[in-house]
């Protein structure tokens, strides 16, 4: 079996979740079939500046192809576009123009593909907002796996992401979550589709004691790890702890692991560790009481799953309907809303050492029984035989609008569509651990 | 955290224990011998089973209790407006529609706070009455044919007193609106006030019950704490008794490896310790009527309170608390504990 991955960033160098998602799945399903990634030059996501030379890689065994990107984004007419679709009657043209705004635009990318796609029996495209997987998508069509990789995040209202949605083979979603969010707004109920999410490389062993005298972690602390952005929470957390330090003695501090965007505050209670090799990483978090995860918008939360996997709790934002639904379903973890309730449910968890063990024992089962890598493989592997078994009756292709209808300013602002969309963690685990439906 | 990885040999550290209130996981304790077991399992790479243990805690009912618990204790960090709201709420059940009109109470919504708007009244059309006014006409023949007539009229009586009162009733009814004006706007004005006071009072006395119920629970707790200061105070004065006197009183003491408080202690401590067995039924009374007789974590059904595991298990808080007062009439709570005295950890 031949696999094409499309990606828009690539690199064993490369942070990010869905990028890092793509590289764990390339590297294990490369154990079963001959895995080529096609992605850019970029190594920023902001800006798409295109760092890596174009051509053949090779990145831990796996061949890539890099094509540059053909230019930057401007981050102005981004956010001026992003305005105007999100909030604001507009066309098809309107859509296509913020896609190609928010970019990576790598055409050659796309011609590649275009030119070896009958080589290949699947192309897993990842993260369809980008242009990347969205234009393999449309080239791909049937035989595109599709990994959306979305959040609760208004450019999923756009109507040009419905077609592309609809037309492709199957669709691998991160969460019950995601699944009923697209399935409302696209309508693919008819679209094969599994739950998988991704796994984690956890090391079989971590040495907590190492990482205290490393660090100098010698008061008890809970954990957070990835970007230190006002995105992901962080801004709040801050916050939040600050008051929770205010009002308790406790000795506890907050450790944080990961670039900072956002200024840390000085606090003799808030550690910033900075970037930090993966064994120090799960080190530090096998040390910590329980990791936070303040990020109100995550599609499927990677270091959740690696605290779970380590058997730790997690106390997470509960205005994020994944990680919520994700706390629900494991049992491993709490989630707050305001500053009163991460207090209160920080010390239950510090207070009540039994439950935080049971909560990380309840993480561990969950992880190993849904996050395991064979069980991700499995899915994945299930996915391809059952395409390449079931010849999919895809119908004609959605006859794409014309020049003038693409013009016709007549679609609602894709924010009103979101927002309209059911909210609330999914309860139901079948579809996570159940055979593709 | 498994037990390899904790800083402190396998314990959770001091301040886990002793700090929290009633057991809240009940049954759901976690026996530490399944957890070693299940620690090994899963060094050994066999995986963790499928049994349905998660389902023994709920993170859901967790949450939602915590958060049922923050609203009844801050309830005095409610926001202003929701203040507002909640004495809106009170204010609506004592304006008792049933016996206002409900014109009358949007009436008094809208004004309170507002200066008065009254509608003015429609004045009476203005008329002035002189001598004239009955001989007037637009007709200009008419009005002139009376007026050469108006000399023969007065031969037979006067108009002018007639003039005169009717001009005195005009008058009349003008002051009359104005004084009627005058009043309503006073009287729009005291009933907006008045409402205005009565919100007022009613957000005084929303706020003030909030707080006082967030000061009786805290005087609640302070209670229950000066009430365990007491009992651990009395505890420490028994402790430093001396040593001779200790032994006199507990005639196992002396023997090595002795503990009356654990199964396999030896007969003794079963039969020979009354001490001992009135402590422990002592401490499980305390404990039974501190979950209550509703909660599930209670031995309702007479089994022994406490597992195997849990006797096992010297780690937990409730082996920090101190024993019950001493002079606790013995007979205050029947002992339906199906075990004896050596069922205590």
């Amino acid at each position: 079996m031949k696999l094409a991955i499309v990606v828009q960033r690539y690199g064993s160098d490369v942070g990010g979740g869905s990028e890092l998602h793509a590289r764990y799945i390339a590297e294990h399903l490369a154990a079963h079939a001959d895995v080529t990634v096609y992605t850019t030059c970029a190594r920023d996501y902001v800006s798409w500046r295109n760092h890596y030379p174009a051509g053949a890689d090779l990145v831990n065994g796996i061949a890539v192809e890099r094509f540059p990107v053909e230019r930057e984004r401007d981050p102005r007419d981004f956010a001026r576009r992003s305005a105007f679709v999100f909030d604001h009657q507009h066309s098809v043209h309107d859509e296509m123009a913020w896609l190609d705004a928010q970019g990576p635009v790598c055409p050659a990318l796309v011609d590649r593909l275009s030119r070896t796609l009958d080589s290949f029996d699947f192309v897993v495209a990842f993260s369809l907002r980008y242009y990347t997987a969205f234009h393999a998508a449309r080239l791909a069509r049937h035989r595109t796996v599709l990994v959306p990789t979305t959040e609760r995040d208004p450019a999923l209202g756009l109507a040009i992401f419905g077609p592309v949605l609809r037309s492709a083979g199957a669709i691998m979603y991160n969460s019950p979550e995601e699944r009923a969010l697209i399935e409302h707004l696209a309508h693919t109920e008819a679209v094969p589709g599994v739950t998988v999410g991704v796994g984690s490389q956890v090391p079989a062993h971590t040495d907590a004691g190492r990482a205290r005298r490393a660090f100098g972690l010698d008061k008890p602390f809970v954990v957070y790890v990835g970007r230190i952005d006002v995105n992901k929470g962080c801004e709040e957390l801050f916050d939040y702890f600050m008051r929770y330090c205010a009002h308790h003695e406790r000795p506890l501090d907050l450790v944080l692991i990961g670039t900072p965007v956002l200024p840390v505050p000085s606090h003799p209670r808030i550690r910033h560790l900075g970037y930090v090799t993966d064994q120090d990483k799960f080190d530090v978090i096998a040390a910590a009481e329980a990791l936070v995860m303040p990020s109100p918008f995550e599609s499927l939360s990677m270091v959740a799953l690696e605290a779970w996997a380590l058997g730790r709790p997690v106390l997470a934002n509960g205005r994020c309907d994944v990680l919520v639904g994700q706390c629900q379903r494991s049992n491993a973890g709490l989630y707050y809303q305001n500053g009163l309730e991460f207090d209160a449910l920080l010390e239950t968890l510090l207070d009540d050492g039994g439950l935080a063990a049971e909560m990380g024992q309840n993480g561990r089962r969950f992880y190993q029984r849904h996050y395991a890598w064979e069980v991700v493989e499995g899915k994945y592997l299930a996915m391809f035989d059952r395409l390449q078994t079931q010849a999919r009756d895809a119908g004609p292709a959605e006859a794409a609008p014309g020049w003038v209808e693409r013009r016709r300013r007549h679609l609602p602002p894709a924010t009103t569509l979101v927002s309209a969309a059911p909210a609330g963690p999914a309860r139901e685990t079948t579809d996570l651990s159940g055979a593709p439906s | 955290m498994p037990t390899d990885q904790h800083p402190h040999g396998g314990r959770r550290p001091h301040f886990h224990r002793g700090r929290r209130g009633p057991d809240r996981r009940g049954d759901r304790r976690p026996q530490p011998q399944q957890s070693q077991s299940q620690g090994q399992a899963q060094t050994h790479g066999q995986g963790p089973s499928e049994s349905n243990k998660a389902d023994t805690i709920n993170v859901d009912q967790i949450v939602r209790e915590i958060k049922a618990r923050i609203a009844q204790r801050h309830g005095i960090d409610l926001s202003s407006s929701q203040i507002q709201e909640l004495a809106a709420r009170r204010l609506e059940a004592i304006l008792d529609p049933r016996t206002l009109k409900p014109s009358l109470l949007d009436q008094l919504r809208q004004n309170a706070g507002a200066p008065a708007a009254i509608a003015p009244v429609e004045p009476a059309p203005a008329y002035e009455f002189e001598d004239h006014t009955i001989f007037d006409t637009h007709n200009g023949l008419l009005r002139a044919l009376r007026n050469l007539l108006k000399p023969i009229l007065k031969l037979f009586f006067n108009p002018n007193p007639i003039s005169h009162a009717l001009n005195a009733q005009a008058r009349l009814n003008k002051e009359a609106a104005s004084r009627e004006m005058e009043r309503e706007r006073t009287q729009s004005e005291w009933n907006a006030l008045h409402y205005t006071l009565v919100q007022r009072l009613v957000t005084e006395i929303a706020r003030t019950s909030i707080e006082m119920q967030s000061l009786t629970l805290r005087v609640e707790s302070l209670s229950t704490r000066v009430d365990h200061y007491e009992r651990r105070v009395r505890e420490l004065e028994q402790g430093a008794q001396p040593a001779s006197q200790q032994q006199q009183q507990t005639p196992s003491a002396g023997v090595p490896g002795f503990n009356p408080g654990r199964p396999g202690g030896g007969e003794t401590a079963g039969s020979g310790s009354d001490q001992s067995g009135e402590g422990g039924r002592r401490r499980r009374r305390r404990r039974r009527s501190r979950r209550g007789p509703g909660s599930p974590d209670g031995a309702q059904d007479g089994s022994p309170e406490t597992s195997p595991a849990e006797m096992a298990d010297d780690g937990g808080p409730d082996d920090m608390e101190p024993d019950a007062p001493a002079e606790a009439p013995a007979a205050a709570a029947p002992d339906t504990s199906a075990g004896g005295p050596t069922d205590e950890p």
